[in-house]
């Protein structure tokens, strides 16, 4: 990308009607992108993945009949009263907001939408606390082309009861569609909230996903975030997720890694203020030639903050999964806590897997811990099942269910559970 | 009537660690129909268990001569889960922990892995077997939705595998040391259920140390094994004898060239 590109940001001020502090944010981080290194997942390479595949922003707008279509089927699952966003390519095709919240101020929209209307809650958070635009290549290519998005603003002290839903559609019917998408989540002191993307793709073209969120959450608030990625085969994706945790905040990741294609990603939380906590859980399945290479990550800069993580990993087919654990306790941040879990299972003896604990202490009034393991199916649980005339195939979908479960029953909302449940089934059986 | 037969079966066992290959069973004949119930006592480290898990099906078993017959017919190439199909069931010593696995989802996978896929068992009709079965093995109903076997305790894991030998049914069940590590108590309630399997369709092998188990579930025939060999067998009274004399004095009456592990 190059100044060439700069004609291209004008365009998002007079054709889309972009508020110009966006586009200058823009022009910075085109003008920073050559000069910054591409993100670093220890033990994986991929060097060879196109994820900056083109010099222009791609705006487009999903043909009508694919929007309804796509919305239809999802709001099938929903039942009424559920609060959601709904997004199609670059569509938001649906957004449903109980009356007696949005009277509160909570915001569950558009995100460029929001920067034209609520630009004085956009324009702070968007790449600047939590997530900044100077970072890597990909986080500035990233905001330099960023198409599409979701803002949620929950006030001061408002508790919101049901889960907000999120439904973002990959569009890729054609190539030339990237999928450049960030969910800004902003939580105001004392507010609490569940929220729950749901991923997935729509058509056959090679495109990539660039997706990321972030979320602010300030003090005392409490923000549960699942998500379930269900990206196509033919998408390549590249994800950040990131939190800011001010004192005694408190955010929660529940992630169900199932796409079907290659895959790096950054899970971090950074807990600031004093006693934040964070629960990280990840569950990843990969299958056929997929690669997939994550960090999840929690930086303790605040006393006595507490960060978990764990993680499962199933294997099958050639694929190759990496799950480095990143353990970060900045200096100064006394009585903090830092536990670690990350367990790989096999089921193929040519896939290849890297469970990675890796522990950065600065302090020494810290309690610190970790467990990894790369392992195959025990034999003597394979076993037991089938002495019950349960046949193999079954069995060792109970068995990974098991492996899994630890983490799965740790996944507050039992909608994504149960999708997780079957979309795990799917790619078992799809495997024999 | 259904018929299991062992016939000269010699077992091979390579120790994990060393590596070496050891003999366990060495020619060892044993045939029951449904209806009766077998037992099988003998001292430690002579192949009671070996026999069950060979019968079952456990890979790290070789045969490397004579065969098991089910009904006339072998089944030493048939994999675990088709003999248990075809109706065998092994009340395990050490039963595997599965944990994100209920004990009530696996009962069902396992007794619709026996009915064909359009004739599953029906939620009412399966509840209700448990129920029933639970009440018989006074256990608690909590049980069904925890995690199979995982923080059972030993006496909890013992009576969980009869509970699924009573929802399972099968016509042959080989239960290995299943008393134990039981109190009285325990081992009233698991004679309790298995009694209560008795009948023209079930047969059982039960593989113990101790004469004890088998005041509360009557045996009609006693098989002594040493040295990976039936070397004698009898009526439920061979096992008071042993009782009364111990294996030392049984082998010394027949002159059996055994050694015997926890011999002094």
């Amino acid at each position: 990308m190059s100044q060439e590109t700069m004609p291209l940001v004008e365009d998002t001020v007079t054709k889309h009607d972009e508020p110009t502090w966006m586009a200058d944010k823009r022009r910075v981080a085109i003008d920073q992108l050559p000069t910054l290194k591409m993100p670093r997942i220890q033990r994986f390479d991929y060097r060879d993945w196109q994820l900056m595949p083109s010099t222009e922003i791609h705006w487009q707008s999903s043909s009508a009949s694919l929007a309804q279509s796509e919305l239809d089927a999802t709001t099938a699952k929903m039942d009424d009263q559920q609060i959601s966003v709904v997004q199609v390519g670059q569509t938001t095709t649906q957004v449903k907001l109980p009356a007696q919240l949005a009277k509160q101020g909570v915001l569950v929209m558009d995100l460029f939408d929001a920067m034209r209307e609520y630009p004085e809650l956009v324009k702070p958070h968007l790449m600047t606390n939590v997530i900044k635009t100077n970072e890597t290549k990909l986080t500035s290519y990233h905001m330099a082309m960023l198409t599409s998005g979701i803002f949620v603003y929950v006030p001061r002290g408002v508790v919101v009861n049901q889960p907000i839903e999120a439904h973002i559609i990959q569009d890729s019917t054609k190539t030339d569609h990237p999928l450049i998408s960030h969910v800004l989540i902003v939580a105001e002191a004392g507010s609490e909230f569940a929220f729950t993307q749901h991923l997935s793709t729509v058509g056959e073209a090679e495109n990539i996903a660039n997706c990321f969120v972030e979320i602010d959450a300030a003090e005392d608030s409490r923000v549960r975030f699942s998500s379930l990625d269900a990206f196509g085969p033919k998408t390549e994706t590249y994800f950040e997720r990131r939190g800011l945790a001010a004192t005694h905040a408190n955010i929660d990741w529940a992630v169900g890694l199932l796409n079907d294609g290659n895959t790096i990603g950054n899970i971090d939380t950074n807990l600031l203020g004093e006693g934040a906590e964070t629960d990280s859980k990840m569950i990843a399945i990969t299958d056929g030639t997929a690669r997939m290479g994550i960090n999840n990550g929690v930086t303790n800069r605040g006393k006595h903050s507490v960060g978990n993580i764990l993680q499962r990993g199933v294997l099958l087919g050639q694929s190759q999964l990496v799950f480095n654990g990143i353990g970060d306790i900045i200096h100064g941040a006394s009585g903090a806590k830092a536990e670690q879990e990350n367990r790989l299972l096999m089921m193929s003896n040519e896939a290849r897997g890297n469970a990675n604990p890796i522990l950065l202490i600065d302090e020494n009034d810290v309690l610190a811990g970790h467990a990894a393991s790369v392992g195959q199916v025990d034999q003597q649980q394979l076993y037991y099942l089938m002495s019950r005339g349960i046949d193999r195939q079954q069995a060792q979908r109970l068995v990974i269910r098991g492996f899994l479960g630890v983490v799965l029953s740790a996944i507050p909302a039992k909608t994504v559970r149960q999708e997780l449940i079957t979309t795990i089934e799917r790619k078992l059986t799809d495997e024999n | 009537m259904s018929t299991l037969e062992v016939k000269d079966l010699h077992v091979e066992v390579q120790d994990g660690e060393s590596g070496a290959v050891k003999e366990i069973l060495k020619g060892v004949n044993l045939s029951m129909s449904t209806g009766e119930i077998h037992a099988i006592m003998g001292p430690n480290g002579t192949g009671k268990s070996t026999l069950s898990e060979t019968i079952m099906g456990q890979s790290a078993y070789h045969v490397t001569q004579g065969d098991i017959l089910l009904d006339g017919n072998s089944i030493l190439d048939m994999p675990v889960d088709e003999r248990a199909r075809r109706g065998l069931f092994l009340a395990m010593q050490y039963p595997a922990e599965i944990p994100g696995v209920t004990n009530a989802e696996f009962l069902r996978a396992a007794i619709n892995a026996r009915r064909p896929k359009d004739d599953q068992i029906s939620v009412m009709s399966f509840l209700k077997e448990l129920d029933k079965n639970l009440d018989l093995l006074d256990m608690n109903e909590a049980m069904t939705e925890r995690y199979l076997n995982e923080g059972f305790s030993g006496g909890e894991k013992k009576r969980n595998e009869i509970l699924q030998l009573l929802m399972i049914k099968p016509a042959f069940a080989l239960l290995d040391e299943i008393d134990s590590g039981l109190d009285i108590d325990a081992l009233q309630v698991v004679a309790k259920g298995v009694n209560s399997m008795r009948g023209d369709n079930f047969g059982a092998l039960i593989i113990t140390h101790y004469q004890r188990l088998l005041n509360y579930i009557k045996p009609d025939v006693v098989h002594v094994m040493m040295g990976g060999r039936i070397v004698k067998t009898g009526g439920a009274d061979l096992a008071l004898k042993l009782e009364d004399e111990g294996y030392a004095g049984l082998r010394d009456e027949f002159g059996l060239d055994v050694d015997l592990v926890d011999e002094n």
